[in-house]
């Protein structure tokens, strides 16, 4: 991606093996990717491009040979696959080789009769164990769980939530999965997820949100934390495009944040 | 036995001459029964009588449509016309079924090829709603009709008092409106009494089968215990089981009370 480079990330710190992105100014600012087997928390209102960083993600993951999968809760995959056929760099023969695979959350709901509105103790347990199993079987290094917010909702307490998490987040790191969890939070909301747990357990959170820019809105992207990378806090400009997400230092100057 | 659509409301002419006279257009049976007093023989009589003259609904909980129709025709009926659904069968694929699946899923886990380009759309809904369903039917009627419901009990089984009340209040409304005749069974004596004394409350015309052992086997009773307004019509009496179904001993010539050879 030729527009997208950022100079001036930091390297690699050592030891760290790193899940590239695929996006390059991303995998710039990260000193070359996410670290392996981390948990990392992609917040932000409507329409800032979550979905689209988690997919582009994926797709870049299968290119390289890795096993990737979407599970999806808010949207119907079919649906997904279609918006992804919009994309250059996406190419069908990644889902038919099985290298990229989508599952339909909802459909995994009704399988373990998961289908009602709020889990016990078992049930989480349950789709714990149902997550962990898909990605041992089909040897997943890289999971988007789109969205968070959507399984928390079926958890509700604080406390179940916490213990969620801590569970997912070891048995993922155990199998040195990469994951990333999309978390819908409002447009001014000072947390960046449902209950504001989820963002102290994960590695890493990235920030995407909207910005009024000489009466434009503009897409920006922010990595609050990642644990283990040095790396820069400042904001950065996201353009959705055919090619990518491509990224730009963001120039400030008469703006109105949001997101 | 005869096609007794017309005048026929319980296929049993001598009884069927009082609750002509006393029943209205549209109305609700109970039939209540116990372990080998006919219940189901009665019910499978009742629906008979309307066959030709109006569209039967003969919803059966613990029989499959075959084994209806073979009950019909040991007794000489022709179960031509006869919509029968068996409730418990439905229950069982679409609720039990589903739950065994669910739990050898749960024990043994998930693997890909259960989701995998499982459409969300077709998602079967895991609640089966007994109500909507014999609504459903009822729905679609628009002219006199026969129902019958064999039995209550499963319905009490898997469902609170309440909800069984609600469909039972719902047939009646139903039959009032088209003039329809519905019989609802039920066993006496093992549901709270609150439930059985608010469906015989409701019910326009109670019949309690009775099965009294007796040296050779059993002595069959009938007991029109209430007809809405008439109350004077009430009577109890003998019944036999014959090569054409339940009549009363009295009108039988050389009946003898005892299981039919």
């Amino acid at each position: 991606m030729a527009d997208g480079s950022l100079p001036g990330g930091p390297p690699p710190e050592p030891g760290a093996d790193r899940c590239p992105t695929g996006i390059e100014a991303l995998d710039n600012i990260l000193g070359g990717g996410f670290p392996r087997g981390h948990l990392v928390l992609v917040a932000g209102s409507v329409g800032t491009g979550k979905t689209t960083l988690t997919l582009e993600f994926l797709v870049r993951g299968a290119e390289r040979g890795e096993h990737s999968l979407f599970l999806s809760v808010t949207e119907a995959s079919s649906k997904l696959r279609q918006n992804l056929s919009t994309f250059e760099f996406f190419r069908p023969e990644l889902v038919s080789s099985g290298r990229l695979v989508f599952v339909d959350i909802p459909v995994v709901y009704e399988k373990l009769g998961l289908d009602h509105e709020e889990f016990t103790l078992e049930e989480i347990d349950l789709l714990i164990r149902s997550i962990q199993g898909l990605v041992s079987e089909l040897k997943i290094s890289r999971l988007v769980i789109d969205s968070l917010t959507s399984v928390c909702y079926r958890i509700r307490r604080e406390e179940r939530i916490r213990d969620f998490m801590l569970k997912l987040s070891q048995v993922l790191a155990d199998l040195n999965c990469t994951t990333l969890l999309v978390s819908e939070i409002g447009q001014t909301s000072a947390r960046f997820s449902l209950h504001g747990v989820e963002e102290a357990i994960v590695d890493g959170v990235i920030l995407l949100g909207n910005t009024r820019r000489q009466g434009d809105i503009i897409r920006v992207l922010q990595i609050i934390k990642m644990r283990g990378t040095s790396h820069s806090r400042a904001q950065y400009v996201v353009e959705l495009t055919p090619i990518g997400l491509l990224m730009a230092p963001h120039l400030k100057g008469g703006q109105q944040e949001g997101g | 036995m005869a096609n007794l659509a017309g005048d026929a409301v319980l296929g049993i002419p001598e009884l069927d001459r009082d609750l002509t006279a006393s029943l209205p257009p549209g109305w609700l049976g109970l039939l209540v029964g116990s372990a080998s007093s006919a219940t189901s023989l009665f019910a499978k009589q009742f629906a008979h009588a309307g066959l030709g003259s109006s569209p039967v609904l003969y919803y059966s909980v613990y029989e499959s449509p075959t084994d209806v129709e073979r009950a019909f025709r040991d007794f000489g009926w022709d179960p031509a016309g006869l919509k029968v659904v068996n409730l418990a069968e439905e229950y069982y694929q679409r609720v039990l079924l589903r739950d065994l699946e669910i739990s050898r899923l749960r024990e043994r886990g998930l693997t890909y090829s259960e989701v995998a380009g499982v459409p969300v759309s077709v998602s079967a809904p895991r609640t089966f709603n007994l109500t909507s369903r014999v609504l459903a039917d009822l729905g679609a009627l628009d002219s006199p009709f026969r129902l019958v419901l064999d039995s209550l009990d499963f319905l009490l089984e898997i469902l609170e008092p309440e909800a069984v009340l609600t469909v039972a209040r719902q047939v009646r409304h139903r039959a009032q409106t088209l003039g329809g005749m519905a019989l609802l069974s039920i066993q006496g004596d093992i549901h709270e009494r609150r439930t059985t004394g608010l469906l015989e409350d409701m019910a326009d015309l109670v019949i309690e089968l009775q099965a009294v052992p007796n040296s050779g086997g059993y002595e069959h009773r009938i007991a029109i215990s209430k007809i809405r307004n008439h109350p004077e019509r009430s009577r109890i009496a003998p019944v036999v089981v014959t090569a054409t179904g339940l009549g009363l001993v009295d009108t039988i010539a050389g009946a003898t009370n005892s299981p039919r050879a």
